[in-house]
């Protein structure tokens, strides 16, 4: 079934990962199948397990893992409408259902003349221009964004582009604003700003920006040339150190203290740079890989260098297309220059970086599933310890940043360690890039410093509420999975310190106004059904937890909720916080826990008013199933066939009792 | 011991091996922690939680998964709090909420650790009224396991054991989230040959015995611990039995043999047992037709007939054949019965006489065992030679597996196919049938000047380890060793063992389940019980005191040479079906006077017996057998039939001896492994009580001298014509045969081993034969018509077709011999 080309192209994927590693492209393999067929046939599975000298099952458990990898055909486009929290916020669920109208389809089908599918999605990282979908070109497995679908008419518009074959003229993203001719123009980066002037956001707005001749001229790739050659390793360990750099990811690490983990002289070590942003509510990694890939490109160039690795990896969220490309190209022209590979600056200094692409699942992000995942396997989290930086990817040494924190590398080493820490906080240094979404007028990427108040961001930047008559009764300060803060802590400094003191966690930034328009039992409900689809599946609580606790909140949403159940689900989430494998799972549940403390009223609300008499659902009866003895496997054809077809039971009589 | 760690349980200070995992410390502090997923046999995944128990740390107290966590020096734990109680039993709510408690139809009911679970660690009520997550229940994920995918608790447990043990990973984890499931890849079934022991390790219903689904409940059965007699590793099972019937075979722990494994064969393969035309009573031949009689007129019959033809032509015209797959006792009985009352050594087994073998099988189990649990192995080079672990003794495959993958062990491989443990990339050296001796030579020489003889080649390769290796041991089996080369193979492989250096050992290992106890038991034509040569005094006189009568100093004839002999008058068959492996013999089997068959189910050669004697098989009498390694092990009665009239041989014998005026004292069988633990010295003290349910290994050091096993003769100069007859016929033993042991376990017939020769893709193509072709194989002996398989692991040059293919016998070809050269052509 793989043709001699796609094999081609396989082995070509496969040659770029270290020797007896090959496992580790399995995913880019499957593409390649993908691309081919519209899906991932068992048959190519099983070509691709020989390939890669496993067995059959672990490629199916790797392709029922990952959301983009496909069991059965989607149509020649599969557009993915977001309705995730900071889009349903912004008429994310209108939007789908303007798809559904338009195609007459309704969400989980195809066209009848197979032109497009259409399913709901998880975040996808365009939470500044919500409501909006992704769509993907089977033929050739491009992925382009589709933002800022307002209207009814918006969507009709993108179909119309799409049936036109437009739809894919540029990969950049595409707004109906920016494209009135219907050629599927692109648009420019999304909206930005912040204070003056910008470190990390500094050249988005230039024009190609993403290419390598403006970044050198912007002074680009002058620190790595300059530190490579005068700055030894253990000494850039250290400024890192000191600059008190933070993780940006979510877990707020401090990124020198983890260099310093790496054991010495245990070797090869290996950088992964975590691009996989997923969390809701973020999307400031995106629009960076986007526009000014090589800060990145340098910061990795740098951070290699302190930690002595000559192979790196860029895991690079799967539906980050656009950003994979913009990271390939300019990959290429980093290397073309001499900047990747051997000698690099003539510093003697080699570093190869390999770009990854995931394929849609939230928990990759975690950096231990990340590795798994890299290795070529279902991305489930491992055991700590050993922690990466011991026992890592391939069981070396590895370490694993955030882009964000990789960019500030660049930044600490070019303009030096006490520059950095003049701004933020003693504990919580240098500027951030806020993700602001939901309910205000401005939603967009902020770079301030750590410790701007929240209210000044929401306020100063984000323009206030969306509607002056509808006040924001909450917001998310760190990503979907953060405690909730009311409007008596807006005043919160935006620190790791502070928003922690508030009861919550900066996490990645992603800050999501939430406007009383919306109810808080549907964001709880929106939430776990994130969780309950985005486990992993490994630990029980997280697993059945997630999802009892969905059903429950969709039962209240259908008037059928019960007076005990809030109390149940507080129960549930006090059991699943703390008691999952990996801090994902017990992340899962902060939001309902302080949703449930914070806006209970709203929950037994909902309960009493539409169900006064307090009575409980119908129970379903399960359908019939016994089993039929009888009835042969039917897994294998003739070979696999039980002789004879009937299995014969030892019944409780004695032999030769008639 | 420097090497302990002390911690704190429930208030209790206890002391234990550092690095152990709480959640074993804590049982051996008396502490039970709940758990799902941890099995001490599987490496630690944590994923169930069901083990959080309060730790104290730095930053407070903590819940942690006890499971995954080694106890360190000083750490306080609890698992008595109500943290913890409570944890319990919301993740039980968590377990229970889609688990669809169809408690009352599932075989694991009254053995369900979830059950069991949720009865002392449970809330007691139920919270959920949401609908129950729906999956795919009783669907078969090969021929003999049902998976039911709503009562999994994704434990990990089946698909770690495929993964860890037989590093064949084909079930794995489906999906994600909420919607997560275990499953096979869709049309690829489990195949690994142990497979069957995820049943064992499921915490719940959800993998269950397609055999013996419905069969039994757990409450109602009577378990007998035993051993599987289909093949010479000697697992330990657990017999599970109701109404005088055989409901389940279990796997059974013993650290020194099979760990707690067992394959799929000993596991699945049992409907023989309670089979409807298993042999119910004597039978005696009138009017050339096989007529129920009693036993006293059986045992007359035979008797008389019996007195009468040693009258006439002696006692070196009656022969008798035991068996591998039967009781020490019964073959110890057999053949006292030959030397103390017919007055003959013509006694022997198939693979008995005719195989060069060496006296003590394996070292001990454990030494290949030994390098995953280190620390110090015994071996860390093991070379197969004419031996297939993965078809003939699945266990010992394992262990190897093991040994490979966590101790390091290094594999060589000799053998006429390219067999499955080849893919641990170790050197594989091939040979056809009959080239043992000069691929010995080459190895040998090699070894001598360190590989330079042969540099670059899998020879090279495989001398090089030889060299290295501090400890290497050589396997060899009966394929490798039969026939007239078979002295020669084995004098090269002693002589390869002394090259190699110091800690080389060799060791021969039997296929059958008895193997070794029936060369102990003295089934073989120049051996007396304890394997003494017939000349030697002491062990002659210490019998012939025991028996009251003298022995005869001639050897008697080998298995073969009874058979091709046209002199035989009377015949006792024990346990084998020499008709089916030879035309010739079929036909000469005609030709006695006597003919006493005694097994389990009509055999070919039962139908051309005079006398056909119902034996007891071996769930259904007391015995003892003796595995590879020496080590005799107890299988009692676990099941009877009242309807049978079988009786042990041990029995019959006893009766006919008593006709024939020799008046023996055995009571019970217990009497018989008395007397046996007298005859042979190395078994003295191996009574029943000794033995135990964990069996007695006896002393190597107790084995006689080697003895002189015929002469060394240099390898056969003679080479085959091979112009028209091109390819050379490897045979050899497949797990899933044709042999009715096997065979009436109907579930199984999909994974049976078909009536095929296989054959090299290239040789296939140069017949002009595809897979599935309808072929027909001549040799110079005969001919077979079977379909082809072609398959890369079969060399070029030749043609496999195993034994006992159901309808397929090789024996048309063999006739009798061990190395054949073959034709196929399309049908």
């Amino acid at each position: 079934m793989i043709t001699e080309l796609m094999r081609q192209e396989i082995d070509e994927i496969l040659a770029r990962y270290p020797a007896g590693r090959q496992r580790s492209g399995i995913l880019p393999a499957l593409y390649v199948i993908q691309h081919e067929f519209g899906y991932c046939p068992v048959e190519a599975q099983d070509e691709l397990a020989e390939i890669l000298g496993i067995a059959p099952a672990e490629v199916g458990a790797v392709v029922g893992f990952y959301n983009m990898l496909h069991e059965e055909p989607k149509g020649e486009y599969h557009i993915e409408v977001c309705t995730n929290v900071p889009c349903m916020l912004r008429g994310g669920n209108q939007c789908l259902h303007n798809f559904e109208s338009t195609l007459g389809i309704h969400h989980g089908e195809k066209t009848e003349d197979g032109q497009f599918a259409l399913d709901h999605m998880e975040c996808l990282g365009s939470c500044v221009t919500a409501p909006m979908a992704i769509v993907t070109d089977q033929k050739t497995g491009q992925i382009r964004y589709f933002e800022d679908l307002d209207s009814a008419e918006d969507v009709e518009k993108a179909i119309e582009v799409l049936k036109a074959g437009k739809g894919f003229s540029s990969l950049a993203r595409w707004t109906p604003e920016a494209d009135p001719n219907n050629e599927g123009e692109a648009d420019v980066p999304y909206r930005n700003g912040g204070m003056e002037p910008r470190y990390l956001m500094a050249r988005l707005n230039e024009p190609d920006s993403h290419k390598i001749e403006p970044y050198e001229a912007d002074g680009g790739y002058s620190t790595a040339r300059r530190v490579l050659n005068e700055i030894e390793p253990a000494d850039m360990v250290e400024q890192i150190k000191a600059s008190g750099i933070r993780g940006r990811g979510g877990a707020g690490f401090p990124t020198g203290i983890k260099w310093g983990f790496l054991p010495p002289g245990v070797g090869p070590r290996y950088m992964v740079v975590n691009a996989d942003e997923s969390e809701p509510g973020t999307f400031k990694d995106r629009i960076v890989m986007e526009y000014d890939p090589h800060q990145l490109i340098e910061g990795i160039i740098l951070s290699c260098h302190a930690i002595e690795s000559e192979k790196a990896f860029i895991y690079i969220r799967g539906e980050y297309y656009f950003a994979y490309v913009r990271m390939q190209d300019a990959l290429a022209e980093a290397e073309a220059k001499g900047y990747l590979g051997d000698n690099i600056f003539g510093s003697g200094k080699s570093l190869d970086i390999v770009l990854h692409r995931g394929a849609g699942a939230y928990e990759c992000g975690e950096e231990t599933a990340q590795l798994t995942s890299l290795e070529g396997y279902r991305g489930q989290p491992r055991l700590k310890p050993p922690f990466p930086a011991v026992e890592g990817l391939y069981a070396k040494p590895t370490i694993v940043n955030n882009v964000e924190s990789i960019c500030n590398v660049t930044h600490v080493m070019r303009h030096g360690v006490d520059w950095y820490k003049e701004y933020g906080t003693e504990r919580s240094p240098g500027m951030r890039i806020f993700c602001l979404s939901g309910n205000v007028k401005r939603p967009g990427l902020y770079e301030l410093p750590h410790a701007t108040p929240l209210s000044e961001l929401v306020n100063k930047y984000g323009g206030g509420p969306e509607d002056e008559n509808h006040p924001i009764k909450a917001i998310v300060p760190g990503g979907l999975s953060m405690k909730l803060l009311t409007p008596d802590q807006f005043d919160t400094p935006l620190d790791y310190e502070s928003v922690a003191e508030a009861g919550s966690l900066l996490g990645s930034a992603g800050v999501i106004a939430i406007d009383d328009r919306t109810s808080m039992v549907e964001v709880a409900r929106r939430t776990l059904g994130f969780y309950r689809d985005e486990s992993c599946g490994k630990c029980t609580p997280c697993r059945e937890g997630t999802a009892w606790l969905e059903k429950i909140l969709i039962r209240i949403e259908e008037g059928q909720g019960l007076g005990k159940d809030v109390e149940l689900m507080e129960f549930i989430a006090d059991n699943i916080a703390g008691k999952s494998f990996c801090p994902f799972g017990e992340a899962s549940v902060w939001g309902l826990q302080s949703n449930l403390l914070k806006f209970r009223s709203e929950f037994t609300s909902q309960i009493e008013s539409t169900n006064p008499e307090n009575v409980g659902p119908v129970l379903p009866i399960r359908p019939d199933y016994r089993p039929n003895t009888h009835e042969a496997s039917g897994l294998r054809d003739s070979t696999f066939a039980p002789a004879g077809g009937n299995i014969v039971l030892h019944d409780d009589l004695v032999p030769g009792d008639d | 011991m420097a090497d302990n760690v002390t911690f704190t349980i429930n208030e209790k200070e206890v002391s234990v091996p550092a690095r152990t995992l709480l959640v074993d410390a804590a049982r051996m502090a008396g502490v039970e922690i709940p758990v799902f997923c941890s099995h001490p046999k599987l490496d630690p995944v944590g994923c169930c939680r069901m083990c959080l128990v309060e730790v104290d740390g730095p930053r407070g107290t903590a819940m942690m998964a006890s499971c995954t966590m080694p106890v360190g020096d000083g750490m306080v734990v609890r698992t008595d709090t109500e943290q913890v109680r409570t944890v319990q039993e919301a993740n039980l709510a968590f377990i229970l909420l889609n688990h669809p408690l169809d408690c009352p139809i599932c075989d694991k009911g009254g053995e369900c650790p979830l059950q069991d679970q949720t009865m002392r660690f449970g809330p007691g009520i139920s919270q959920l009224i949401e609908p129950k997550r729906l999956a795919k229940k009783h669907y078969d994920i090969s021929d003999t396991i049902v998976l039911d995918q709503e009562r999994c608790v994704l434990c990990w447990r089946c698909i770690r054991y495929l993964e860890e043990w037989e590093d064949k990973p084909q079930l794995g984890l489906f999906e994600r989230g909420n919607e997560t499931i275990v499953d096979i890849q869709e049309g690829r079934p489990v195949d690994a040959k142990t497979g069957g022991n995820i049943i064992d390790l499921c915490p719940v219903g959800a993998l269950t015995n397609r055999v013996s689904r419905f069969a039994y409940r757990p409450w109602e059965i009577e378990r007998t611990p035993s051993i599987c007699m289909h093949c010479s590793v000697g697992c330990n099972v657990r017999l599970d039995s109701r109404t005088h019937q055989l409901r389940r075979i279990v796997g059974r722990e013993n650290m020194q043999v099979n760990d707690q494994w067992i394959c799929d064969k000993g596991r699945f393969a049992h409907a023989w047992v309670n089979d409807e035309n298993r042999l119910a009573a004597p039978l005696v031949r009138k009017n050339g037709k096989l007529t129920a009689v009693q036993w006293s007129e059986a045992l007359a019959y035979i008797a008389a007939k019996l007195t009468d033809i040693k009258e006439k032509f002696g006692a070196d015209s009656i022969g008798a054949i035991g068996s591998g797959k039967i009781s020490n006792e019964s073959n110890y009985a057999l053949q006292r019965f030959m030397r103390g009352v017919i007055g003959t050594n013509n006694i022997d087994h198939r693979d008995g006489g005719d195989v060069a073998a060496l006296p003590t099988g394996l070292p001990a189990l454990t030494e290949v065992m030994k390098p995953q649990y280190g620390p110090d192995p015994q071996v860390d080079t093991v070379l197969l030679f004419g031996v297939d672990p993965s078809e003939e003794l699945p266990v010992l495959d394992l262990h190897l597996k093991r040994a490979v993958l966590r101790g390091g062990a290094k594999l060589i491989i000799a053998h006429p196919r390219k067999v499955e443990l080849t893919r641990y990339d170790g050197p594989y050296l091939a040979y056809q049938p009959g080239g043992e001796p000069a691929l010995l030579g080459r190895l040998q020489q090699a070894v001598e000047n360190s590989g330079t003889s042969e540099n670059g080649s899998a020879i090279g390769a495989a001398a090089k380890l030889l060299t290295e290796s501090e400890r290497t041991l050589i396997i060899y089996g009966p394929m490798a060793a039969r026939g007239k080369d078979g002295p020669a193979v084995r004098d090269a492989l002693e002589g390869l063992a002394q090259a190699a250096g110091e800690g080389a050992r060799l060791a021969y290992v039997g296929l059958d389940g008895n193997a070794q106890g029936c060369r102990d038991m003295g089934v073989l034509p120049d051996q007396l019980p304890g394997q003494f040569p017939l000349d030697d005094d002491e062990a002659r006189s210490r019998l012939e005191k025991l028996w009251g009568c003298t022995l005869s100093t001639f050897a008697g004839y080998t298995y073969k040479q009874m058979l091709d002999s046209q002199e035989m008058k009377a015949l006792f068959v024990n346990g084998a079906n020499p008709a089916d492996e030879s035309p010739d013999w079929a036909a000469s089997l005609d030709n006695l006077d006597l003919l006493v068959v005694t097994d389990l189910l009509s055999t070919e050669t039962a139908q051309k017996a005079d006398v056909v004697l119902p034996a007891l098989g071996w769930s259904e009498s007391d015995g003892t057998y003796t595995n590879l390694e020496r080590r005799v092990q107890r299988a009692p009665k676990a099941v009877t039939n009242p309807k049978s009239r079988a009786a042990p041989d041990w029995m019959m014998l006893m009766h006919l001896a008593k006709q024939m005026g020799v008046e023996w004292s055995f009571s019970d069988a217990r009497s018989v492994t008395a007397e046996i633990a007298t005859a042979v010295p190395a078994y003295s003290g191996l009574s029943w009580e000794a033995l135990g349910d964990q069996g007695s290994q006896w002393d190597a050091d107790a084995a006689p001298a080697e003895a002189e096993q015929g002469s060394t003769r240099g390898a056969s100069a003679d080479g085959p014509d091979n112009s028209e007859y091109p390819l050379s016929l490897v045979t050899g033993t497949v797990l899933y045969d044709g042999g009715t042991l096997f065979g009436l376990t109907e579930e199984m017939h999909g994974i049976a081993h078909g009536a095929k020769v296989t054959l090299n893709p290239a040789d296939a193509a140069a017949i002009g034969v595809d897979a599935g072709s309808k072929v027909s194989v001549h040799s110079e002996q005969g001919s077979l018509e079977l379909e082809a398989a072609v398959d890369a692991q079969v060399q070029t040059g030749t043609a496999w077709i195993p034994e006992s293919l159901p309808g397929a016998p090789v024996g048309a070809l063999l006739n009798g011999s061990n190395t054949q050269q073959v034709k196929v052509e399309r049908r």
